[in-house]
């Protein structure tokens, strides 16, 4: 299951049974809770082997509530089924049956949060194609990656399910420099969502398939699609949009703003890693690193690919730059930051200062 | 919400139009009429995806937003918050607040009985239920079912005496109303009010969306000055922006009348096409599920061959 972009810090945990039913099967349950106030239940089975022979497949039961209330002003929740298969070591095909619902509880959402409130029926398919021939996920200085993920939704013949589609691409590159173990990283990822069907053009894409940007989570770690971005906190850049007016608001001009995401986003990120001279830190992996990313996002979808020029996006582009300290463990990437936002647009949630990065190599 | 508005900003969300009416709502239906009445430019937008939100119809103008769960409903937040007020002065006379809870009441719990076991769900069914996906729609459905029945109190040992209650209860509200009404124009003093909108909108419920066979629909339908009173405001209010009037409501022909009825072909024409369309795209999609498994099992079947010429020649 994809959670929607921009993700922050998730602690998981999950207990597996091995060998239930005699048939080599494998049963995991699953609890994660994210920084974000988002959780997830879940169960799922794998069957390593299918009548002898190797088998590729599992197929996962969850249940799982992403609070967005604090950035987007809604909660989604989902109860479904997804089923996967891993066609070859680079391949990998999945299809997730959904029943999501999105609520509003505190009634405060901006127009275009209070269009989407409501429940859908997600059914799509998804193909990853993904090469990672870096040396270390948590700490790259050689080698690249690349991920291809092409989605496409609605996929029964009732004309009521969510119908997009999505295409994200993500390309990271890592060039030693020979000194100090020092490496160049280099990133860029792009992402697309438009919905399909009649009258795709005025309809407004789902929130839940549109791209976030910004979070804590470090833009060297994390493969897939654009997400992170240094300086930037989660959803806080990109289209947004002022809020319910509250009524108790004495200050007179206080309405906080929606971030409803895009359907188009870019980032780029240049990452320059190198260890430090004293052994201390070289034995426990401690380095140091000075970066400059750039990112940005735009709304095509409900007749909004009308105003979309590419000036005017490039004229928009957020960027920052930094240096810091990166502490890799077994599990997770740490890194603190100091961020200089060098531009950003009005209503982003960026600030210079010191900033904490958690990371996972599969973030 | 005060001072001069930009009344073109004006937006009313409700649940989807059917059965002939703006929205087939019961709720959302008060918001409009009272809008209308008010002669308010507004838009109109719909939500057909929450079926079981208390917040529809909402109002919105800008940042402002009125829900219909909250201050008593919207009509009674756009009244407080000053955007449009019929009701100023009315609430102090004696009647309101008798008839109100009349219509708001008894009325409207017949209705809701009608609506949801009265005709077994049907125009529930198609009121808030069509847009969602078949799976979503059946659920949410047998859930509202029951909690309406819990609400209107309904168990197997005395839904025969709480029918006969509400059905009762509901005439003399009727004879109550029109004996009230008389031959005015509106209820009080010549002018419209709130209670205009709550009552205009259940009138239009009652006689375009329950079947001829309906218990409630007939009782209200004997009421002759309350039927011409709907006409009325409903040709001099609702159809300002319709091209073509509609059919007198005494006359209006009940979605589920019998055959041959001009209301039910045309969606009955569109409800074709629509499951025309809905079997093409199923039969493709089956022919490309059982293309791909005789393609695969083409190809393992060549692959196999292959392997015991193979092993022959050795």
């Amino acid at each position: 299951m994809v959670f929607s972009g921009a993700r922050s810090s998730t602690l998981e945990g999950s207990l597996k049974y091995k060998n239930i039913f005699g048939h080599g099967d494998i049963w995991d349950s699953s609890l994660a809770y994210g920084c974000d106030n988002s959780g997830e239940v879940g169960l799922g089975l794998y069957l390593p082997r299918l009548r002898g022979r190797p088998s590729p497949f599992t197929s996962r039961l969850y249940l799982s509530t992403q609070d967005w209330l604090k950035f987007s002003s809604y909660r989604e929740r989902a109860l479904g089924v997804s089923l996967g298969v891993l066609l070859s070591k680079n391949h990998e095909l999945g299809y997730t049956l959904a029943w999501r619902n999105l609520i509003d509880p505190t009634q405060m959402a901006s127009r275009t949060i209070r269009r989407q409130i409501g429940h859908s029926l997600v059914s799509d398919l998804k193909y990853t194609f993904k090469v990672d021939e870096r040396n270390s996920s948590l700490r790259p200085t050689r080698g690249y990656s690349f991920v291809s993920t092409s989605q496409i939704g609605g996929l029964v013949p009732d004309s009521r399910t969510l119908r997009f589609l999505r295409q994200e691409i993500d390309l990271k590159y890592a060039v030693p420099l020979g000194f100090y173990r020092s490496a160049l990283n280099f990133g860029v990822s792009g992402g697309i969502t438009f919905p399909w069907g009649s009258g795709y053009k005025s309809r407004a894409s789902s929130v839940s398939e549109r791209f976030f940007l910004g979070g804590n989570i470090s833009p060297v770690c994390s493969l897939g699609g654009p997400s992170a971005l240094w300086g930037f906190k989660t959803r806080g850049l990109g289209p947004n949009e002022p809020r319910r007016e509250a009524e108790d608001d004495k200050s007179g001009d206080a309405y906080e703003r929606d971030f409803v995401g895009g359907d188009v986003a870019v980032t780029a990120f240049a990452d320059l890693s190198f260890d430090f001279p004293l052994r201390w830190f070289r034995e426990r992996g401690i380095h140091g690193h000075v970066f400059a990313c750039a990112g940005n996002m735009a709304e095509l979808s409900g007749n909004k690919y009308r105003n979309f020029t590419a000036p005017k996006f490039m004229e928009t582009f957020r960027s920052s730059v930094g240096a810091g300290i990166v502490l890799p463990t077994s599990l997770f990437r740490m890194e603190l930051n100091y961020c200089h936002i060098v531009k950003k647009q009005e209503h982003d949630r960026a600030k210079s200062g010191f900033f904490l990065t958690f990371s996972t190599p599969s973030s | 919400m005060e001072g001069d508005q930009d009344t073109s900003d004006f937006t009313l969300v409700t649940r989807k139009p059917c059965f002939g009416l703006p929205t087939a709502c019961p709720n959302c239906l008060p918001a409009y009429i009272y809008l209308k009445l008010a002669q308010l430019p507004f838009q109109l937008a719909f939500n057909s995806t929450f079926p079981d939100s208390e917040e529809l119809p909402y109002f919105e103008s800008g940042t402002y937003v009125a829900y219909n769960n909250e201050d008593g409903g919207v009509i009674e937040k756009l009244e407080k918050d000053g955007i449009v007020n019929l009701d100023s002065q009315l609430q102090s006379l004696p009647d309101y607040l008798s008839l109100k809870a009349l219509i708001v009441s008894w009325l409207d719990e017949a209705l809701t009985y009608e609506i949801w076991v009265g005709t077994e769900g049907v125009s529930a069914s198609k009121m808030y239920y069509s847009d969602l996906p078949w799976v979503i729609g059946k659920v949410l459905f047998y859930k509202q079912t029951y909690l309406t029945k819990n609400r209107l109190g309904l168990t197997k040992e005395n839904a025969e005496q709480r029918e006969k209650l509400i059905y009762k209860r509901a005439s003399e509200a009727y004879e109550a109303l029109s004996t009230r009404l008389g031959e005015q124009k509106f209820l009080f003093e010549d002018r419209p009010s709130s209670l205009d909108a709550f009552f205009l909108s259940h009138m239009l419920f009652t006689i375009q969306v329950l079947p001829e066979t309906s218990v409630l629909r007939c009782k209200l339908l004997e009421q002759s000055n309350l039927v011409r009173y709907a006409e009325r405001l409903k040709s001099e209010f609702l159809e300002e922006s319709s091209s073509s009037p509609s059919p007198p409501l005494h006359s209006f022909p009940s979605s589920f009348s019998g055959k041959g009825s001009k209301t039910k072909s045309k969606p009955k024409a569109e409800k074709s096409e629509e499951e025309k369309k809905f079997k093409k795209r199923a039969r493709f999609f089956l022919a490309a599920q059982f293309l791909a498994v005789v393609i695969y099992v083409s190809v393992m079947g060549g692959v196999s061959s292959d392997e015991v010429e193979y092993e022959d020649d050795d």
